[in-house]
Parts: structure tokens; C-alpha cells; sequence
């Protein structure tokens, strides 16, 4: 397609035993498409297979079997990756360095001029909320700062693309609010944003679209507003009628919960609801209440893993 | 462009790097103390602190390189600062490369320092400074950069202590590479020589980069020493850089 950034067809890593460790399989067959633009969480339990699919993205490991596009260009050419933005999972970033030293190494290697450089720094340390620790050296640094300035080098470049893994962990709540804000505002500017979680809350508040992805296998893609309206198993309708007349109005299998004349019952088909609804009304019983029961995220991806 | 900026943040983290400085602010002392030794030996006492200068130089030249050299790589990949710059647009050969560019240039800076040192020790003695030591010096310097850029080919696929261990003998075997033919010239036929002739061929010759006696003792030596000393250096290098930007280019990052 030609708006995939990032596109990986039957992508598989193998890790080689070394000495007396076995092969590990990490990614079997995945096909992956992220479109330009758009927010893509990619999520899994650890172990999953993220950081290894995250490290190919960013040529650190080749693929044992598959191809990779990012940007149009296969990952082996050299300027594929000129575009992008990086930030591995536990970043470790050059101790003896300042963190503006840091961003100005990352600028020259991409072979920004000193002044752009040196102002873009500046910039970017006040973006992620480092203008205080700018001159100290990172060895200094909280985790949590280590963590800002990393994802202060990965826009040095201003990318079009952001490959970011796990670039929520180590945050405090306003850590994680500030990131989330910066992502969001990195796609208003047109940004695509592909990272990796196995937080939930942080994908369902950002994510334009999810991938869910277990024992190296990518098991489910969608829409956040597919996923969600997955998430509606059922419907609670309550309602107040005279004990006499429930027979009529209760059909099939449904299993109304009675307290004198007062009375639920669960829909697992919303196609149900306008006739429960409209026999109500006829026998002159009243609605109390209508809740639609939605399954969190969190149960839902706990459900997908327990299906594969 | 890419590899200079890569040298000159190696520059920063090793002259930033305690170990460094300690080993040199050590070799240093010994080559002032080399005074001392020197009054002690009664006569000849200038060659005695030459000699023993060199010596010193070599001998921190070596512990540098195993140090300073096998932590460089090992550091970047066991903290794994190295994903934030190679998944950049740079050529891993260049990362190499730069690395061992501001490796060579903290070597430089170090040698120098020392040369200082025993330049000003021998003035203290004879009354003038003597450059004659300087062909030796500079062949010293060569020597350094070849066994860091063993140091430095080891630990990219090697455990940090395995490389330093094979970076020591390699500076060993690379001494006694000329009585090493002598030995197989002397007993041939025996049915593990081609084993020492392997280890003759792949070790580099240092002793081709040892001006050390003809100076100290003020021997007559062939101008072409120090042409060669530096070709063969130079290639040998060469080679061996080679052969580690292979190997990382096709090594996992993981
Ligand atoms: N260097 C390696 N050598 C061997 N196996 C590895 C290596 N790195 C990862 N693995 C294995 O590959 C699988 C996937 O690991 P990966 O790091 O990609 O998971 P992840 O989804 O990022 O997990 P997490 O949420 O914990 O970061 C795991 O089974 C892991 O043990
Ligand atoms: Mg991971």
C-alpha cells in the first residue's frame, strides 16, 4: 500500500543458542502494516516479541526470514532509516555526557549543522521537561529522566516516524501524562507514532489502532472504535412491571433476576433491546434503567491471549 | 562526517574515563622515578632512565589498550548505548572506525604525555633534549594502536575478560615472534609446529616496531625501520579494522 510506513511481510526472528541455550523462536510470520499518520500501540505480555519486532524495525537484529519497508525503502538501505525516531525500552544513554552533549552527538550524526543542532537541544530538553537537567551528567540522572531525554534524541531529527518501545515505563502519572501529550501533539503535526506497551490505559487513551501480539504471534489488529465496540457484551435493562405479566414479556433464554415487582435482565443481543423495550411499555410496566456492559480493554486483551 | 562525531564523543568518554588517568598520572611517575633509578646505577645512568622510560611507555601503552580499549566496545554493547546510535543513519563500519579515531587520538594525547616526561627527565641528565628517541616514540605509538585495535576486534564478539586475556597474548607472542622461528627453525619436524607457525603468521611481529635498543644504546639502525615499522603497523591495522566492521555488521544487537 502506498501510505504504509512501515510495512513488514512474513517478518521471523530466531535467536541463535549460544553455548548451552536452545533457539528461541521470538516472531513467527508477522505482517505488519502501520499507516502514515496514524497512532499504533503494539501490545503484548512480556515476552511477547515487541522489543524484538522493535529492534528489526531499527535494523539493532536481522531477520531471520521476511522483509521489511519503512518509509518505501527496505530496511537494508542505508537512508531507510534517515526519517525515523527512536527509543528503545530501558534506554541507556553515554553517562560521562550532559544531556545536551548527548543530543548534540545524536544531532551530528545526523549530520545537522552546529547551530541547528544546538537550538533544536535546547528545545527539545524544554519539550520534555529537562531544562533544568541539560548541563548534568546523565550518569546523574533519574530513571524517569533518562527516559525523557531519550525520547528528547529520538525527535532530534524531527522524524516522520516515532518507534518508540515502551516509551511509557519508568514514568510517574505526570511522566506518563506528558508523553501521552507529546504523542498526541506529534500526530497533530502529522506524525506516525508506533510503539510498544503491555499498559492498556496508555493505548486506549492515545491509540488510533491496536495490534496485539503473544508468543511472537500477531493475533489481533484493529480499529480502537472496533475493538471498543467489541467491547459491549451485554446490555442491563431494568425495569418495574406487575409479577403477573413478566411471562409475556420474557421469551427464550433470557434470565430475568425478580425482586418483587422490580426486575433485570441481561441482553447479549442488542437486537433484543427495542423489542424487550416496546413489550415493556405495552404491558405498562416502566424502564428503570438501560446500561450497556462493556468489557475494559483489559479483560478484552486478557481474552484474546486466552483464545490463542 | 558521522565518524568524525562518533570519534570525538569517544575522545570524550576516555579522557573523561578515571582508569585513564590514573594509568597515566602512574606512567608518568615511574618515568620521573626512573630518575632515582638512574642515580642509583652510577653510570650510564641516561640510558638506564631511557631505557627504563620506553619500557614503562610500552608496558601503560599495553594496559591502556586492554583497559581502555576492550571497555570501549563492551560498554556500548552491554548497556547497549549503542542502539541509539547505530539505528541511526550510520554505517556500523563507520561506528567502528570512529570509535577507534578517538581512541587513537586519547593514545596520542597519552604518548605525548609520556614522551614529555622522559624528554624532560633526559634533559635533567644531559643538559638538551633528545630527539633521537623520537623514531622509537613514534614506533611505540604504532604499536599501541595496532594491540588496541586487537583489543578492540576481540571484545566485538568476545567476553570483556576472554579479549583481555587474548590481547595479552598477542602483545606477548608478539615479542617473541622472531625466537618463535628460531624455535621452529631449531627443532623441526615436530608434529605441533604448525600450530607455532600458525600463531607466527596471524601474531603481528612487534618486535619490527621496537626501536628501543637502537636508540638507548645509540646504535647505528637503518632509516627504512622506521618506513617499514610504520607500513607494516599501518596495514596490519588496517586489516584488523577490516575484519571487526565485518564482524559488526553482521552481529545482532540484541
Ligand atoms: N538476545 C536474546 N537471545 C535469546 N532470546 C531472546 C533474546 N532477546 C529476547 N529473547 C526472547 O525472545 C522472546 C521475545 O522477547 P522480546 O524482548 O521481544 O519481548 P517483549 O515483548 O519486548 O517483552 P517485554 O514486555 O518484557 O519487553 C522472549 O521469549 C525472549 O526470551
Ligand atoms: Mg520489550
Amino acid at each position: 500500500m502506498a501510505d504504509s510506513v512501515i510495512q513488514t511481510v512474513s517478518l521471523s526472528k530466531v535467536y541463535k543458542g549460544e553455548l548451552e541455550h536452545k533457539p528461541v523462536t521470538a516472531l513467527v510470520d508477522l505482517n505488519l502494516e502501520v499507516q502514515r499518520g496514524e497512532v499504533y500501540a503494539f501490545l503484548g505480555p512480556n515476552g511477547a516479541g515487541k522489543s524484538t519486532t522493535i529492534k528489526l524495525l531499527t535494523r539493532l537484529i536481522f531477520p531471520s526470514t521476511g522483509t521489511i519497508t519503512i518509509q518505501g525503502k527496505d530496511i537494508r538501505d542505508r537512508y531507510a532509516l534517515d526519517r525515523i525516531g527512536f527509543m528503545p525500552e530501558q534506554p541507556n544513554l553515554y553517562g560521562y555526557l550532559s544531556g545536551r552533549e548527548f543530543l548534540d552527538y545524536v544531532g551530528a550524526i545526523f549530520r545537522m549543522s552546529r547551530s541547528v543542532r544546538k537550538e533544536r537541544a535546547i528545545e527539545l530538553l524544554q519539550l520534555v521537561g529537562l531544562e533544568k537537567g541539560g548541563e548534568r551528567a546523565i550518569r546523574g540522572y533519574s530513571r524517569g529522566m533518562t527516559q525523557r531525554l531519550a525520547l528528547a534524541q529520538a525527535l532530534m531529527n524531527d522524524p516522520d516516524l516515532l518507534i518508540l518501545d515502551e516509551p511509557m515505563s519508568n514514568l510517574d502519572p505526570i511522566g506518563r501524562k506528558d508523553v501521552r501529550d507529546i504523542i498526541l501533539n506529534l500526530k497533530e503535526e502529522g506524525k506516525t507514532i508506533f510503539f510498544s506497551s503491555h499498559i492498556l490505559s496508555d493505548a486506549e487513551m492515545i491509540a488510533d489502532r491496536i495490534g496485539i501480539l503473544n508468543e511472537g504471534r500477531l493475533v489481533q489488529v484493529g480499529t480502537m472504535s472496533k475493538l471498543v465496540d467489541k467491547q459491549i457484551v451485554s446490555t442491563e435493562v431494568t425495569f418495574e412491571i406487575a409479577p403477573e405479566k413478566l411471562s409475556s414479556i420474557i421469551q427464550k433464554d433470557l434470565t430475568p433476576v425478580q425482586q418483587e415487582n422490580r426486575v433485570m435482565v441481561r441482553l447479549s443481543d442488542e437486537s433484543q433491546l427495542s423489542e424487550l423495550l416496546e413489550s415493556v411499555n405495552q404491558s405498562g410496566g416502566k424502564i428503570i434503567s438501560v446500561i450497556p456492559q462493556r468489557k475494559s480493554l483489559e479483560e478484552y486483551f486478557i481474552a484474546q491471549l486466552g483464545r490463542n | 562526517m558521522r565518524i568524525w562525531a562518533v570519534a570525538l564523543n569517544t575522545f570524550k568518554e576516555t579522557i573523561r574515563n578515571r582508569i585513564l588517568l590514573n594509568i597515566l598520572f602512574f606512567a608518568i611517575g615511574l618515568i620521573l622515578l626512573s630518575l632515582v633509578v638512574g642515580e642509583w646505577s652510577m653510570y650510564q645512568q641516561v640510558k638506564v632512565i631511557k631505557d627504563f622510560g620506553l619500557s614503562a611507555m610500552s608496558i601503560f601503552g599495553l594496559l591502556i589498550a586492554v583497559f581502555i580499549g576492550i571497555r570501549l566496545m563492551v560498554q556500548e554493547l552491554e548497556q547497549k548505548t549503542i542502539y541509539l546510535i547505530i539505528s541511526k543513519p550510520i554505517r556500523r563500519w563507520e561506528f567502528v572506525l570512529g570509535k577507534y579515531l578517538g581512541l587513537s587520538i586519547t593514545l596520542a594525547l597519552n604518548v605525548l604525555l609520556m614522551s614529555l616526561a622522559l624528554w624532560g627527565a633526559s634533559y635533567l641528565m644531559e643538559g638538551y633534549i633528545d630527539w633521537s628517541l623520537t623514531p622509537a616514540i613514534i614506533l611505540l605509538y604504532v604499536e599501541i594502536l595496532l594491540v588496541v585495535a586487537f583489543s578492540m576486534l576481540f571484545s566485538s564478539f568476545m567476553m570483556p575478560t576472554v579479549s583481555a586475556i587474548a590481547t595479552l597474548m598477542i602483545f606477548i607472542v608478539g615479542h617473541l615472534s622472531d625466537f618463535l622461528m628460531e624455535f621452529i627453525a631449531l627443532y623441526p619436524d615436530k608434529g605441533y609446529h604448525w600450530l607455532l607457525n600458525a600463531i607466527y603468521h596471524v601474531a603481528p611481529n612487534l618486535e619490527k616496531l621496537n626501536l628501543k635498543i637502537a636508540v638507548v644504546e645509540d646504535l647505528p639502525y637503518d632509516s627504512s625501520v622506521l618506513t617499514f615499522g610504520l607500513l607494516y603497523g599501518f596495514s596490519y591495522i588496517l586489516i584488523l579494522l577490516i575484519i571487526t566492521a565485518i564482524v559488526f555488521e553482521r552481529k545482532d544487537l540484541k
